[in-house]
């Protein structure tokens, strides 16, 4: 296209060759990294959402105070799931061991290493953007629960309801992530 | 979508301590406990159980001016709480809501002095949220009482308040029309004081809309609603009130009264055009009639012999309503708003029922408008 590419032994040539030279650890951790890091972000998004209000509201109602901590406990599984994840995923990882020589060994197996560095990465995101929304739509559902909480004791387990359909969000993320998961495994020398 | 996600980091504890004074209002049965009493000691009790608590144990004697003031002085100590806790820009829109009292105390000041109060006598009826320093305040009606005097006050003192911009904005405009570069002291000479306050509560009301517009989100909707509303209030009642007056002379109409009208509300343009013009009720009443919500107003008017309710109740009952409907969303900065206004109505509605027990005009106790109804007309049994 009119500009010189580099004809070098250590250049990319393409895209492809781009993406399949970046190594399936930094795939793997990256993957971890995302998965409990964004799902530490919703969980606290969420605590703060609902810990605000609910601060505020017992000051007129104090009886909410106990009742209202589940709307907290429900953000902090998100962070829970996310840990979790974060370590079933590292147990799947070698020792990165086989490149002691310096070089691969010959009957290396590419495919199984490039698949287990995939699947780890994108378990990583899929858990972890699912617990941002999660932990963000029960942190707003929380405050409101805790707002009609303090006006109306009946209200409380009603919107209860609505939370806990908001944290099954996280778990559909957890579900699909172990499930992706399951078959990765990094080959070992 | 970021208002709801974000709105609680800055006001979610403001917001949360709002919804816990609404449930300190007073309930329908609060409200009958009240006018089934006697005598005002016995107001005194029955209050002492509600969110009021025991807000007249120091008060030496309970008479109704003691009531609308200790119970005053309790809404503005939760709301001075709220300002302590707000950050930017609610703390702004906490100020706007103090501006339309700074304004009342202003023009109490000024009035008072035309008719030779005593200072500290004028001070005390002030509103306290619209209290300004106190060197200010003692200073408003030392200034002499003439067109030189308000002039030099203007200068001197009312420049540096909140409402100094309003005062230099109705100063500008009325220069302007009165044709020659008439200095502040011919305005002033010229214009009346009830008409300096219209103007000033019309561009208070102006600057007031554009800045929740600015913030945007839920509160510009819920907030533009009662704002314009209230616009539309203030021009149907200058129009009401301005027959029987100079005010209403053909020459006046056009160019001073329409002056008055604010340039936000629903009547505006083609409302307030017509209203404008209008000489008399059934004028009015012609210019509002496109509208259903003001022709409905207007009906009650129409029937105050027949059913006793004057078009005050009406427009009370309206503002209740919509303070009401602020509440029903959550994160946004209408409800701050909302529960200064109701606030101030149950504290109309407690010292109409200590003048009547006063007075001992029990059937005209119960015309008052709670808040937070079950009864209200506009609730579906």
């Amino acid at each position: 296209m009119g500009y010189e590419t580099c004809q070098g032994e250590y250049c990319n040539a393409s895209y492809d060759e781009l993406l399949t030279h970046v190594s399936p650890y930094a795939w793997a951790y990256m993957g971890i990294a995302l998965g409990l890091g964004l799902s530490v972000v919703g969980a606290a998004w969420g605590i703060w959402l609902t810990g605000s209000s609910l601060v505020g509201a017992a000051v007129k109602a104090p009886r909410i105070r106990s009742k209202n901590l589940i709307s907290v406990i429900f953000c902090e599984a998100t962070a829970i799931y996310g840990v979790i994840l974060a370590i079933l995923l590292l147990s799947k990882i070698g020792d990165g061991s086989e490149v002691k020589a310096g070089v691969l060994p010959e009957d290396w197996n590419y495919n199984q290493w490039y698949f287990a560095g995939y699947a780890l990465f994108s378990s990583g995101v899929g858990v972890g953007l699912t617990n941002v929304a999660s932990g963000i739509s029960v942190g707003i559902a929380g405050s409101s629960c805790a707002l009609a909480d303090a006006q109306d004791a009946s209200l409380f387990v009603k919107i209860l309801i609505v939370e806990i359909f908001a944290s099954a969000l996280g778990i559909f993320g957890i579900i699909v992530g172990i499930i992706q998961s399951n078959d990765a495994e990094f080959p070992s020398a | 979508m970021s208002g709801l996600c974000v709105h609680n980091r800055d006001f979610g504890m403001t917001e949360a301590l709002v919804r816990g004074f609404r449930t300190g209002f007073l309930t329908d049965q609060d409200y009958h406990h009240l006018t089934q009493c006697d005598t005002l000691e016995d107001v005194k009790m029955n209050l002492a159980e509600t969110d009021y608590d025991a807000f007249l144990a120091d008060a030496p004697a309970v008479t109704p001016a003691v009531i609308l003031e200790k119970a005053t002085a309790k809404m503005v100590a939760e709301f001075r709480f709220l300002r302590a806790q707000a950050d930017e820009p609610l703390s702004t829109f906490l100020d706007y809501v103090t501006y339309e009292y700074m304004i009342d105390n202003v023009m109490l000041l000024l009035k008072g002095t035309l008719s030779g109060r005593d200072v500290g006598e004028l001070i005390a009826q002030c509103h306290p949220l619209g209290r300004f320093r106190d060197s200010t305040m003692r200073s408003i009606p030392a200034f002499e009482n003439s067109p030189k005097g308000y002039a030099d006050l203007y200068q001197t003192v009312l420049v540096d308040t909140p409402v100094g911009p309003y005062f230099s904005q109705f100063l500008a405009e009325s220069s302007e029309r009165l044709g020659s570069a008439a200095e502040v002291r011919h305005v002033l000479e010229e214009v009346e004081l009830e008409v300096v306050k219209h103007s000033l509560m019309k561009l208070y009301l102006e600057d007031f809309a554009a800045f929740c517009d600015g913030v945007g989100g839920d509160t510009a909707e819920i907030m533009g609603e009662i704002l314009r509303a209230r616009a539309d209030q203030r021009a149907i009642n200058i129009t009401l009130n301005s027959f029987g007056t100079p005010l209403n002379e053909p020459a006046m109409r056009a160019t001073d009264r329409k002056r008055l009208y604010p340039s936000i509300g629903f009547l505006y343009p083609a409302g307030t055009a017509k209203l404008a013009e209008a000489a008399d009720e059934g004028a009015l009443g012609a210019a509002i009639s496109a509208f259903p919500v003001y022709r409905e107003i207007w009906a009650v008017h129409q029937n105050e012999s027949v059913e006793d309710r004057s078009i005050d109740d009406a427009f009370y009952e309206r503002e209740v309503q919509m303070l009401e409907l602020a509440f029903e969303g959550q994160m946004h900065f209408g409800i701050y708003y909302a529960f200064v206004k109701l606030k101030e109505q149950e504290i109309r509605n407690l010292v109409w029922i200590s003048e009547c027990i006063v007075q001992q005009q029990k059937d005209e106790i119960n015309k008052f408008v709670p808040c937070f109804s079950q009864t209200a007309p506009w609730r579906a049994s």
